[in-house]
């Protein structure tokens, strides 16, 4: 069974990617034998308020068991807490999604330390989003570039009580963030080079890689079979393709 | 489905220089359903501008991956067109003996420049097709060394008895698919990038299936995903067959 850490709804500017309805999303993921997916709204990335959109996202997939909505919050806006409270109220899952360079402050703020905190008194998870696409060839007018890994990296030492899933980072990334973080978790994304699982599950822990497609500004089925045709051992199949998202997001 | 790979590196950055290296690199492409493979070079191995000297090493090493496994690989001539016409046509000279059945370019100049025409000239005269590096420049300022897609669509246009193959689809994007458009001497490959959707069938669209071939660009990619972002879009299997197999076997000449 896979569970996706990484799927969107809603739609992007900035280039032709299909937007699924709620309903093609999955019917499109179990397709590739996705069998449950974290997902967030694209809609909240760029628009001033992500609030709006996380009520898309919390109303589309309501009636959908297969995805498990991951609302965005932005903790530079006055009413996080109020973003946090209806996240929290309208899902079962205990995380939420911050994306510092669209939303324009960076991870080392001292700001976000109560927000952290909070996160830790309510016991909800912290995603961070690194990235959504390559930047060399991207729509030339977007300037915002990736959460810088130095940025990752003081924030993890910063609170390194807590756990946290970067999503969109690439091998060389979490080579160097594992030099001295123990405390984050990677998706499957953006990692790639001949064999690159087999090297991951060589270099890192594999109690902290969880699979994520990128779905759908990545073909789906690419990001699966990078997965399921790498040679794993039964272990860190299972551990990447479910256990550990099923830890990480207590589903 | 035995697909053939126009577009791989399995000497890189100085690694892949053992036949064990090679065999390895060799079955790891047949698991992944890749009957044969087009072997480019370490083109990387001397930085961007490579002197003569670093040009041969290089092809050397290439015809020394096919003769190890003539089986599996298809060597490419890679050359430095800014090191002049003498030393263009001496190195195809020097490496005729190998059988190499294309010229590869990388980032020494752009496509647009004059140092381009020894090589086109002997491009022509060998009848082999040439394989040009291309991204676009769009957000990378490299223009004054590294070609834009319009580039090697311009290099098309200039020589059209010349099959030129324009690099990395998702690198050039949806305008330099667009680039391509109606030049019947040029094919885009699919290798290099991460497997972003729906430009395969933008391509297919507007180029026509006879005008994307598969690659890879392995090692740094890798041919689950390669492979996944064809076999996952939504082509026929007459357009499926043509990019990962009989569009490559007429290229080649197979």
């Amino acid at each position: 069974m896979l569970i996706d850490t990484n799927a969107h709804l809603g739609p992007w500017p900035f280039s032709h990617l299909t937007e699924y309805s709620a309903a093609e999303l999955v019917a499109h993921l179990g397709k590739h034998g996705i069998a449950q997916a974290v997902v967030s709204h694209l809609g909240a990335v760029f628009q001033p308020d992500p609030m709006p959109a996380n009520r898309l996202l919390l109303a589309a997939t309501r009636r959908q068991a297969a995805l498990v909505p991951m609302p965005i919050v932005n903790p530079m806006l006055a009413n996080w807490r109020e973003q946090l409270d209806l996240c929290c109220a309208g899902t079962a899952l205990r995380a939420v999604k911050i994306l510092p360079n669209y939303h324009n402050y960076s991870l080392t703020t001292s700001r976000l330390d109560p927000f952290v905190a909070e996160l830790k008194k309510r016991g909800v998870r912290l995603v961070i989003g690194v990235r959504f696409e390559d930047v060399r060839h991207r729509y030339f007018g977007l300037r915002i570039k990736c959460v810088p890994q130095a940025a990752i990296a003081k924030f993890l030492q910063r609170h390194a009580d807590m756990q946290v899933l970067c999503l969109g980072l690439s091998l060389p990334e979490v080579r160097e963030l594992a030099k001295t973080c123990p405390n984050f978790l990677t998706d499957t994304a953006f990692i790639e080079w001949i064999k690159s699982m087999e090297v991951l599950s060589g270099e890192f822990p594999i109690e902290r890689v969880v699979f994520g497609s990128q779905t759908p500004f990545f073909v789906t089925r690419a990001s699966v079979d990078k997965l399921t045709m790498a040679q794993l051992s039964a272990k860190a199949r299972a551990a990447y393709s479910s256990v550990n998202a099923q830890r990480f997001f207590s589903l | 489905m035995q697909a053939i790979d126009i577009h791989t590196h399995p000497v890189f950055l100085h690694k892949g220089y053992s036949k064990k290296e090679i065999d390895e690199f060799a079955s790891y492409g047949t698991a992944h359903g890749i009957g044969r493979m087009v072997a480019l070079g370490d083109v990387l191995a001397y930085g961007r501008n490579p002197n003569a000297k670093q040009i041969a090493a290089i092809n050397d090493q290439t015809a020394q991956v096919v003769r190890w496994r003539p089986d599996y690989y298809i060597g490419f001539c890679y050359l430095n067109p800014t090191l002049g016409a003498k030393a263009v046509e001496r190195e195809v000279e020097r490496c005729a003996p190998y059988g190499f059945r294309g010229l590869k370019l990388e980032v020494a100049n752009n496509a647009r420049d004059a140092c381009m025409a020894p090589v086109m000239r002997a491009a022509e005269r060998l009848n082999l097709p040439v394989l040009q590096h291309s991204w676009s420049m769009t957000n990378i300022k490299q223009r004054s060394f590294h070609t834009d897609p319009a580039d090697t669509a311009l290099l098309a246009r200039r020589y059209p008895n010349v099959q030129v193959i324009m690099a990395h689809l998702t690198g050039c994007g949806f305008r330099g698919v667009l680039e391509a458009k109606g030049i019947e001497n040029l094919v885009v490959d699919t290798s290099g990038a991460f497997p972003e959707a729906n430009i395969l069938e933008y391509a297919i669209e507007h180029l026509g299936a006879d005008h994307v071939v598969y690659g890879s660009d392995l090692p740094i990619r890798e041919s689950s995903v390669t492979l996944g972002r064809i076999l996952g879009s939504k082509l026929s299997e007459s357009e499926l067959k043509k990019v990962l197999i009989t569009n490559a076997q007429r290229i080649l000449k197979l």
